[in-house]
């Protein structure tokens, strides 16, 4: 009877998914003794070709990918999913600051177990200790963001302003930006808790303290040490003075404000560049990068803005597959990379690929033929141990609300750090947690 | 006078004495007891589709609610933990103080202007009232995700045409996300989205008022205007009250604009609404014991205070 096999087939089809969990229906399964299916969650740009290089290299694995949203998006319903008991995807992009939240939710599977660690070598030490835990394997690193200052050259050039090397420096050329054009800003505070940490990390300031492997409720929180202060108390001033501006990044008026010579620097990322030269038609050609101002004059601190991996989830129907799919989707994949540095613009944590001439000597219309990925590359070489906390949404939700009133004026600059310090312990206290500074 | 019969008749049959009303029920409930298998087949998609989405998904939150998470320690049984730390949490109350505050001057403005677009409506019986009915209708039909982002161009120095206004006789611009403002640019919103939704309300109330009132009126000497605000308006009170019951009710769970407008002004913190509040709990923070509880603390707020408003508006009008 055609009737039964197909409501034997709807049955079976929703006690297996869920009613709900329609997207992360059909999870890894060979039962029929075709190939393993694994389900990916991603919001990579131009990742249909990625992926379309996986299945063709890997018979016995097909990736199955759904973009179900961009960051807090995906994080939703991914953290949705694990209260839930089901409805996770196999393997699920996720940024660095998160690892440490999945973990604490007991999200992740450690990929150790399936032989993650020889590729502990393939990437960048920085990225490989925020990926892991002792031997655990957490996350399988892709991009990263080492930071340094895009400008404009044209106007710096213009107006004989030296590009600054030194915060303090870089405090003098926004005075003189300033005198040269009323409506001109050095930059823009954007109010992004990510930005915000890069530039303390660059700062030397290292607030955040925590491994589950030793001490699963033991957590450091220290965003008041003088190297994070010193962040606010610059960028504060610069914006008390109408020096800098206000608009959250990534918003129409501030790409607007970025092509138009509103804004002459952004203290920017490794994956900026591919981002940004796709809005910014009128100013293309007329920007350059340079290092990080230093605060100390011949220093050579840097950080990282953002930058994502892949996870294998505890829900993974089979984690050894999974294992293999979150490792070799891009991993040593030429392909996937082709892709990845020349359509995505993604900044590579494959050491290899990374020191590649190719990628090194990459001109970039953009900048006006400058090789930029040459101040990139040591920057990333450069980062050392940089560590979050299992609730790192609260504390750039924090940093975010809290320079928001600052910004407003309902709080003083240098009360900022201090404010979210307190709150940041009152919440890590109630969550359970024993906190050092 | 053609149209007064036609549209008299059913409003009388509608709202008749409770004589007729309680006859009728009763002729009714004989016929459920007499088949009362066809009767409860009848009800039953209705019941399933309320037990499957309202009350499991309710027993379900308040189930939650009733323990509490903590990310170091696990889950654990805490009674009614949860909503002592919701009305003790600044963050809540905060947001609860915003919200009501936003409540007590937007509702009664969008209500004003509202009424006072239906009183037009009713009295001008021209083809423009019947496209103008349509155009304030229409930004009901926008989605309110698409609204808030339409309204944050709107708002923007660059894009905007309002912000660079004041410049033109010298002035500074406006910033429409300052923390002065934003409450106000958030209002306009609402007010734009709803207006027309409860214009259509009143006018279809004020279509079943008999127009004999309206002639009795006229014959005593009253005005237009006095028509409207002593005859029009006391008619459909019934209908304003529900409109402001559905307001504040929508009001209290006030989410969808701050959520959005959040990516152009940061001042929109995480607990800027009670609703943002308990959705970044759930979502950003992983609480969703707490989520659930500040849910069902909200929940209990909203039907207070719709109670209480029901209940000022029967004592008012039983006085009258």
């Amino acid at each position: 009877m055609p009737g039964t096999t197909w409501l034997a087939k709807l049955r079976a089809g929703l006690a297996a998914c869920g009613l709900l969990a329609v997207a992360a229906c059909g999870g890894a399964s060979s039962d029929d003794g075709g190939p393993v299916k694994v389900s990916v969650w991603a919001w990579y740009p131009e990742f249909k070709g990625v992926v379309e290089a996986f299945n063709a290299s890997h018979k016995d694995i097909q990736v199955e990918w759904t973009n179900v949203g961009t960051g807090p998006d995906q994080y939703a319903k991914l953290k949705t999913a694990f209260t839930a008991g089901k409805g996770a995807p196999d393997v699920a992009m996720v940024e660095f600051q998160q690892i440490p939240t999945f973990i604490i939710l007991d999200a992740l599977v450690d990929m150790g177990e399936h032989g993650a660690n020889e590729d502990k070598g393939l990437y960048a030490e920085w990225a490989w200790s925020q990926a892991t835990d002792g031997q655990k394997v957490y996350a399988i690193p892709v991009d990263g963001g080492p930071m340094a200052l895009m400008y404009r050259k044209d106007l710096f050039d213009q107006h004989g302003i030296p590009v600054p090397t030194t915060w303090a420096e870089y405090a003098d050329a926004a005075a003189k930006i300033k005198a040269a054009d009323p409506n001109g800003h050095i930059a823009s505070f954007g109010s992004d808790g990510g930005w915000i940490n890069g530039l303390m990390w660059q700062s030397g300031c290292r607030p955040y303290g925590y491994s589950q492997a030793t001490a699963k409720d033991q957590v450091k929180i220290n965003l008041t040490a003088p190297e994070c202060k010193r962040v606010f108390d610059l960028y504060g001033d610069l914006v008390e003075k109408g020096l800098m501006a206000k608009d959250p990044f990534f918003t129409a008026d501030a790409t607007a404000a970025l092509d138009s010579g509103k804004y002459w620097t952004w203290a920017a990322a490794g994956w900026t560049p591919g981002y940004v030269a796709g809005s910014l038609k009128n100013t293309a050609g007329k920007w350059a990068v340079a290092p990080m101002p230093q605060w100390t004059a011949g220093a050579d601190e840097q950080g990282d803005w953002g930058g994502s991996t892949f996870t294998v989830t505890k829900q993974a129907k089979n984690p050894k597959a999974a294992t293999i799919v979150a490792r070799e989707l891009f991993g040593k994949s030429k392909p996937a990379w082709d892709i990845g540095l020349n359509k995505a613009f993604l900044y590579p944590l494959v050491k290899d690929v990374a020191a590649d001439p190719a990628f090194t000597g990459k001109a970039y219309e953009f900048f006006n033929g400058q090789k930029v990925n040459e101040i990139f590359v040591p920057v990333s070489n450069k980062l050392g141990e940089f560590q979050y906390t299992p609730f790192q949404d609260f504390v750039f939700g924090e940093l975010n609300d809290r320079s928001a009133e600052a910004m407003s004026g309902s709080r003083s600059w240098d009360s900022v750090l201090e404010e979210t310090q307190k709150n940041v312990v009152a919440y890590a206290e109630q969550q359970g947690f024993k906190v050092s500074k | 006078m053609t149209r007064s019969l036609p549209i008299t008749a059913p409003a009388a049959e509608e709202s008749p004495p409770a004589g007729p009303v309680e006859s009728r029920s009763r002729r009714r409930s004989r016929r459920v007891t007499a088949h009362p298998v066809a009767g409860a087949l009848f009800v039953l998609p209705f019941f399933l589709v309320v037990v499957a989405f309202l009350i499991v998904p309710l027993g379900y939150a308040f189930w939650l609610s009733l323990s509490s998470k903590s990310l170091a320690t696990g889950v654990r049984f805490s009674g009614f933990d949860n909503y002592v730390r919701a009305f003790t949490d600044p963050l809540l109350l905060d947001g609860l103080l915003r919200v009501v505050l936003f409540g007590l001057v937007q509702i009664p403005i969008m209500l004003g202007i509202a009424l006072a677009g239906a009183l037009v409506l009713d009295a001008v019986t021209t083809k423009f009232a019947l496209a103008f009915r349509l155009i304030a209708f229409m930004p009901y039909a926008v989605p309110a995700v698409v609204g808030a982002l339409m309204w944050g161009f709107l708002y923007s120095r660059t894009f905007g045409p309002f912000a660079d206004l004041p410049t033109l006789v010298g002035g500074d611009p406006i910033d429409f996300f300052s923390v002065s403002l934003l409450l106000v640019s958030l209002g306009n919103i609402v007010t734009w989205a709803w207006t027309g939704y409860n214009m259509i309300i009143l006018y279809s109330a004020l279509q079943g008022v008999p127009r004999e009132m309206y002639e009795a009126a006229v014959i005593d000497g009253a005005t237009p205007v006095q028509i409207a605000l002593r005859v029009k308006v006391p008619a459909i009170k019934q209908a304003i009250s529900l409109a402001a019951i559905f307001t504040v009710i929508g009001t209290m769970q006030f989410f969808t604009e701050p959520a959005i407008m959040a990516r152009f002004a940061p001042q929109i913190s995480a607990g800027y609404t009670p609703n943002l509040y308990a959705y970044n709990q759930a979502f950003a923070y992983s609480d969703f014991h707490y989520s659930a509880a500040l849910s069902f603390a909200l929940g209990f707020l909203v039907f207070v205070v719709a109670y209480a408003f029901v209940f000022v508006n029967r004592r008012r009008g039983g006085r009258k």
